[in-house]
């Protein structure tokens, strides 16, 4: 594999390129899924190519070829060379990049055993065992899935940086979907929704999520929620589980901190951000407890590597600070723009796109106390778990967010439960109405799958940890 | 024969002594993406999967894989038969599809196929020369889609689509107006005017005012109801979330739930969307009577699901390859039928007080069993007063019933837009919804946002 990668740069740079690099990807990926005690599907996928990426006279050019062959890989950095051209001749600018010290080295994903290498029987009976434990009554569907992944990438320059990574992942959730006899619908999820949460792990961390032991509760909760009032709507305090504070995290500092959408390259799709490149070092982001970090090191992340897709050490980097913003998420071209050394944060879903600025793993930081001390501290509030659904502007200031259920807080104790909660607000203003944040003891990280961005689309696996925290004044129970 | 084909059925070859059956997938594409008039995300793919469902004694395992040599062919049907021995007997398992006859569609055109890299960065181009006054950001892209099904049963269908889509969103700091078309045939797209036409509404947008959050008249372009008639119809008008009883339709089949100016339908065989022949399981495509003047007639199905049903239904060929057919049946054909009006201009007048939407923004499902939906307007909301558009104003928050919007229509225009619903990630497999401009009574913005521009 590092042959062909090198093969591509070769030639790329042989037809005039001025900068190139090189990834080559082989992916097996297994999903077992099952839905009212009945496999749903139980799939085996395996995708491999060479994806060459060239600055030609200052402009990008890229391509994909699924061909592990001298003549595939030399067809993509040909083919990467003459888009590049084609454009370059209409630039008006010229990319430049950061340096970067040329990356060597080998990097794996730590796992006891090998979650592809787990027996499907020992996946299916997993998944129908998480199942059975839901059932009610009331309950009309339960599913279960688990997912793992192995994957080895190479990544080659022409500034000399060649690089074998080898990841493996899993993960695994369920879903329990309640019925009334009139028609009305709530579901319960574990350990979150939209597909469970995965990690970079063995499939030790599959077994640690303990599917079927939480299975009971969810059942019960989705039924529960049938005859639950509707959250009222009004201004009030919230308590955000970590499950959904993910969501907060990731939609409203995730995305905005990325900083190629500042400087408005995603500004068709996914948009741009309310953050501008003088904002670093002085904009209040929020309360003097927000901390976040950006940390391609994390155990168990998805968003861990040794080196990003083209070929940035992983760092651990600062991006709020006391809530003043303190750093960005960034490429090599990105960081030569802003004068500051980010890049990091360069990842591409697969062989055949080109890198973007994605998240890695960002974590809110965890301050002090129990999720009981911060409930104390509230006459009158909510409690929020689990997301349900999610919406942000394009400039990820006013968003909206559901959760699949919340609990009533009165007198610092967790009260009655309520369906449908969902709550609003804009990014800054927010996040200056955290008043704390509880302690280590309560810092889980959830790992998604879903992270869409760029076009062609590309999804990105990151990871976010975070504690429950405690936000005053918020407008809750916004219906049409 | 088509390569989709011809991998196919050597595909099925590969898997010896089982029933199976293999979709494929075969895509070559060019992607000119710009961002502040210059061309900056150039992607070219070429790709070619295969997925295979083999049956064995009523189990069902799936593989999927890109290497089509014979070994990587081999090693998908091997992968496929171990899931199937591994799974228990799938009850819910339809069988494969025998071979019929598949309906002769549009959908390819020689030229578009033949467009080349440097055709792709000079139609680029040609957007980003038509909005001289702003940034340019968006696409300009071409794609080539075979798509065939074969089996055990002896079904060889194959397809080959083009597709071609110029996007323009004409922005600066405080300014910003969107515009987008897509065809199959590249002759139908002017990029320059897709972008002439995002500058012009963007030079409307400057100095956006405030209004106060409430139930508004409101007048849809075409993109804006599009992506909420997706969303809609990916959540409600789907044979499983029907039988499941997660759709706003579930129970309420046959009823008169709309206006009964809304009559929607899904037709394969419409050349003015992206025609299809069949499913991704080789089911001939028929077209599905969704809503006729406001009265709730059908949803989409699937062979899976028209047997969960029980009770006569047969697909109508709708169905995604598996693994993905978990999601159930999706129409790709969508095409709402127009009105009246000959203009938005007269959509504005049955409006006479409200707001006018040109593109929504990040939609997310609040409540599928009510079909409630939240986003945000962007790139082009304005006041309506007094039948007329008249001032721009920031972002708007919304949190709507798209069963009310459509109960509460007020007027649609006669010309109908095909709008592409693909955001290209996976596998290319071009699909929009043919949808005119609408007035509604209908819109309830719950909050406001950033005014438009970067």
């Amino acid at each position: 594999m590092q042959d062909l990668a090198g093969h591509a740069i070769d030639a790329a740079v042989a037809a005039g390129a001025g900068y190139a690099d090189s990834r080559v990807v082989q992916r097996r990926a297994q999903l077992v899924a099952t839905k009212n005690g009945e496999v749903d599907s139980v799939s085996d996928s395996e995708t491999e190519g060479i994806g060459v990426r060239v600055l030609v006279d200052g402009a990008w050019g890229f391509a994909g070829d699924p061909r592990l062959t001298e003549e595939g890989a030399r067809d993509a950095a040909l083919r990467a060379v003459a888009f590049a051209r084609a454009s370059a001749s209409r630039a008006h600018t010229r990319v430049e990049l950061a340096p970067v010290p040329p990356a060597s080295g080998d990097y794996s994903s730590p796992m006891e055993r090998d979650p592809v290498e787990v027996p499907l029987e020992e996946k299916i009976a997993l998944c129908l065992r998480a199942e059975e434990g839901m059932r009610r009554a009331e309950v009309k569907i339960t599913e279960a899935t688990v997912r793992a992944m192995g994957e080895q990438r190479v990544f080659r320059s022409s500034e000399g940086a060649s690089v074998t990574q080898r990841f493996v992942e899993c993960g695994g959730g369920i879903d329990a979907l309640a019925v009334s006899g009139d028609g009305r619908v709530q579901n319960r999820s574990y350990p979150s929704a939209h597909g469970g949460s995965s990690a970079q792990a063995g499939w030790e961390f599959v077994e640690s999520l303990g599917l079927d032991r939480e299975a009971p509760r969810v059942g019960e909760e989705a039924a529960a929620l049938l005859t639950a009032p509707a959250c009222p709507s009004g201004i009030t305090t919230i308590v955000v589980d970590a499950e959904q504070m993910v969501l907060q995290v990731h939609e409203s500092v995730g995305h905005p901190t990325e900083l190629d959408r500042v400087y408005g390259t995603e500004a068709a799709y996914a948009g741009t951000s309310f953050l501008k490149a003088g904002d670093l070092g002085s904009l209040r982001y929020g309360s003097e407890h927000m901390n976040i970090t950006a940390d391609p090191t994390t155990a168990l992340g998805l968003g861990t590597f040794g080196w990003d897709d083209e070929g940035s050490p992983a760092r651990r980097q600062p991006v709020v600070e006391g809530g003043v913003l303190t750093g960005y998420l960034a490429s090599r071209e990105t960081s030569a723009l802003i004068g500051r050394d980010l890049g990091g944060s360069m990842r591409a879903d697969n062989w055949s796109r080109m890198p973007l600025v994605r998240m890695t793993n960002l974590h809110l930081e965890p301050g002090a106390g129990s999720l009981d001390d911060l409930l104390a501290d509230v006459d009158d509030g909510l409690y929020l778990s689990t997301n349900k659904s999610w919406s942000i502007d394009d400039k990820r200031l006013n968003f909206q967010f559901g959760t699949q259920v919340a609990w009533e807080i009165k007198k610092g104790k967790l009260g009655k439960m309520l369906r449908d909660p969902t709550y609003m607000g804009v990014t800054p203003k927010f996040w200056g109405r955290l008043d704390a944040v509880a302690g280590p003891q309560e810092w889980t990280m959830f790992g998604l799958t879903n992270c869409g961005k760029g076009q062609p689309g590309q999804h990105a696996h990151v990871s976010h940890g975070t504690s429950p925290a405690r936000f005053r004044d918020v407008q809750v129970g916004v219906r049409s | 024969m088509s390569r989709a084909l011809e991998l196919a059925e050597r595909a099925v070859r590969a898997v010896e002594g089982d029933e199976a059956d293999v979709s494929v997938h075969v895509e070559s594409s060019g992607f000119a993406r710009y961002a502040a008039s210059a061309v900056h995300q150039p992607t070219l793919i070429r790709d070619e999967t295969v997925t295979l469902r083999v049956v064995r004694d009523g189990r069902v395992g799936c593989a999927t894989t890109n290497r089509t040599d014979d070994d990587g062919l081999a090693a998908a049907a091997g992968h496929a038969a171990e899931a199937a021995d591994s799974s228990p007997v799938d009850p819910s398992f339809a069988g494969l599809q025998e071979p019929a006859p598949v309906p002769e569609v549009g959908g390819y055109d020689k030229a578009t196929a033949a467009l080349t890299p440097e055709d792709q960065a000079e139609a680029a181009a040609e957007a980003i020369a038509g909005a001289p006054d702003f940034g340019l950001y968006g696409y300009y892209t071409s794609g080539v889609t075979e798509v065939a099904v074969a089996s055990t049963a002896g079904l060889a269908v194959s397809q080959a689509m083009t597709d071609v889509s110029v996007l323009a969103l004409a922005a600066s700091d405080n300014a910003s107006g969107y515009a987008e078309a897509t065809s199959w045939r590249a002759s139908d797209l002017d990029p320059a005017a897709v972008a002439r036409e995002a500058a012009e509404k963007a030079a409307r947008t400057k100095s956006a005012g405030q209004i106060e959050p409430q139930t508004f008249r409101a007048v849809l372009e075409p993109y804006a109801i599009s992506e909420l008639l997706f969303y809609f119809a990916f959540t409600s008008l789907n044979a499983l979330a029907l039988l499941e009883g997660r759709s706003y339709l579930s129970g309420r089949l046959g009823e008169k739930l709309f206006d009964e100016r809304f009559t929607l339908r899904d037709d394969g065989l419409d050349a003015e969307t992206y025609p299809k022949a069949f499913d991704l399981e080789g089911v001939p495509k028929q077209p599905v009577l969704i809503v006729e003047d406001g009265v709730a007639r059908d949803v989409v199905w699937d062979r899976r699901t028209a047997k969960q049903a029980g009770d006569g239904h047969v697909s109508t060929g709708h169905a995604l390859a598996p693994p993905a057919q978990a999601f159930g049946p999706i129409p790709f054909n969508l095409a709402m039928s127009g009105g009246t009006a000959s203009s938005v201009d007269e959509l504005a007048e049955l409006v006479d007080d409200g707001i006018y939407v040109t593109r929504l923004h990040y939609l997310g499902v609040v409540d599928p069993r009510e079909g409630i939906i939240t986003g945000m307007t962007r790139d082009g909301t304005f006041r309506v007063e007094g039948g007329k558009v008249t001032t721009p104003v920031v972002n708007l928050r919304f949190t709507t019933s798209f069963p009310a919007l459509v109960a509460g229509l007020l007027g649609l225009t006669e010309e109908t837009t095909l709008v592409n619903r693909s955001d290209f990630y996976d596998e290319r497999y071009p699909f929009g919804t043919l949808v005119p401009a609408v007035a509604t009574d209908s819109f309830t913005v719950v909050g406001t946002g950033s005014g438009p521009g970067l």
